[in-house]
């Protein structure tokens, strides 16, 4: 058991904040999997900009090793050209893998959590390419981190987090580097709060950021490539009991990015769509 | 030989359908969603002997009904709560056992089990040495243990023989 959560640590996680089971679409978050529980994400993620829509569809496979680390990969897949700068809040074409651990975990009364979670993972390039300045780059898996915090109760949901991934050069070239943060504030009014047999509902107010390094290409920096932006949007979730469905859209709030590089991006949103498998194995006595 | 076995066997078969949880009322803190509830129903269903769960988000009150003959611990409930990440509090139980020990120092084996709880009355006055070496039906608290631990203490309201 310690080898295969060392095992998961070294590998340890993916960068990308998607939605994941019961949380926001776009921010990081902190629940992790119940142990031997087994979650299935899967959604179709949209960027658009005035050079084009950039859709990618990627499903997510969670698994519990403990009540506190969880295990998982994501695959996607890209369709369409946007032209788009690099992105660790929508997925793009990179595979990753990885583990996160909810190293911080009180829960101080009914329906109440105070909890902090990070995730360590790499990022593989995918078969399929990227589009515009990014298209042509060699590329080398890279590696990913993030850290979220906060709080979720039964009317409210607070959290925090941010995440860097980073990318070796690979033949004189390297895609930008990325941080990325969010914030996001949930609620849940009273008359939804309801049993658990019957569907579960809340609202979040998304806002993201990133902040992307300059583009190498061929051991030069391209200028200008390097890229700031802010995003606000709502999202909703709905489950019941062990299947979630969750949708979002953001809007730019703040942009400085080259247009002749990357044209001028307006619009993301993201449907995603949960299974969760719970274990019912607890030890004989 | 095989013939003892089976007299001892059919000999004990009263006192081990007598002796077991019917009842686990267990608080449980963190729950903030309903596939937090659905974690917990999943996991006490797998419980061997569990015949009813409900949740209630609201209240975090687990309410755990079980099959009579059932040999399910106490340690078992605990962990179907632990394993999804959530902290059990006190919890209320009807459970039936032998009652053991002295009168000064009782004790109920949850026969089935390797439960075994020193009693100490919730109020005073309550006789219980006519009961000593009897099959008793116990209602009371299980005071919250650490993670991973089962309270040794069981604060009972009630103690009546089983007949």
């Amino acid at each position: 058991m310690k080898s295969l959560v060392a095992l998961a640590c070294a590998f340890a996680l993916p960068g990308i904040a998607l939605a994941a089971d019961h949380g926001p679409v776009f921010s990081y978050a902190t629940p992790v999997n119940s142990q031997r529980e087994l979650s299935f994400d899967t959604g179709i993620f949209a960027r658009n900009g005035s050079q084009g829509t950039q859709l990618s569809t990627g499903s997510s496979f969670g698994y519990g090793l403990t009540p506190h680390l969880t295990i998982n990969a994501f695959l996607p897949a890209t369709f369409g050209t946007g032209y788009l700068p690099e992105s660790r809040i929508v997925s793009g074409s990179e595979w990753s893998a990885g583990a996160s651990w909810r190293f911080f975990h009180s829960v101080t009364s009914v329906g109440k959590r105070i909890e902090s979670t990070a995730s360590l993972g790499v990022v593989v390039p995918g078969p399929q390419n990227d589009s515009g300045v990014l298209a042509s780059l060699h590329r080398a898996p890279g590696g990913a981190g993030s850290l979220a915090a906060g709080l979720a109760s039964r009317s409210q949901y607070f959290w925090v987090g941010g995440g860097y991934t980073r990318f070796p050069e690979a033949s004189e070239d390297r895609r930008p580097d990325t941080l990325s943060w969010s914030g996001v504030y949930g609620y849940r009014p009273a008359k939804l709060r309801r049993g658990y047999n019957q569907w579960d509902y809340r609202g979040f107010a998304e806002l993201t950021g990133e902040h992307t390094g300059s583009v190498l290409k061929s051991g030069t920096i391209l200028p200008g490539s390097s890229t700031k932006s802010v995003w606000l949007g709502p999202s909703v979730l709905a489950i019941f009991k062990n299947v979630a469905i969750s949708g979002g859209v953001q809007a730019p709030v703040f942009r400085d990015a080259s247009d002749s590089i990357y044209g001028r991006e307006r619009l993301r949103f993201a449907i995603n769509f949960s299974y969760l498998k719970y274990s019912s194995l607890t030890s004989s006595h | 030989m095989t013939k003892m076995i089976a007299a001892a066997f059919f000999a004990l078969l009263p006192l081990a359908a007598h002796a077991e949880y019917e009842q686990v009322n267990l608080t449980v803190f963190g729950m903030d969603c309903a596939p937090c509830a659905h974690a917990i129903h999943v996991s006490m269903k797998g419980i061997q002997g569990v015949n009813t769960v409900d949740v209630d988000l609201n209240t975090g009150l687990v309410t755990v009904k079980l099959f009579p003959g059932n040999s399910a611990s106490m340690r078992q409930f605990n962990q179907a709560v632990e394993k999804n990440g959530f902290a059990h509090k006190d919890a209320e139980i009807i459970v039936r056992g032998k009652l053991a020990g002295t009168a000064n120092a009782p004790v109920l084996e949850v026969s089935g089990t390797q439960d075994r709880y020193g009693l100490s009355p919730t109020t005073a006055n309550l006789d219980i040495v006519s009961l000593l070496g009897k099959t008793v039906t116990v209602s009371g608290v299980l005071p919250q243990a650490p993670k991973g631990k089962v309270s040794d203490t069981l604060r009972y309201k009630t103690i009546t023989e089983v007949r």
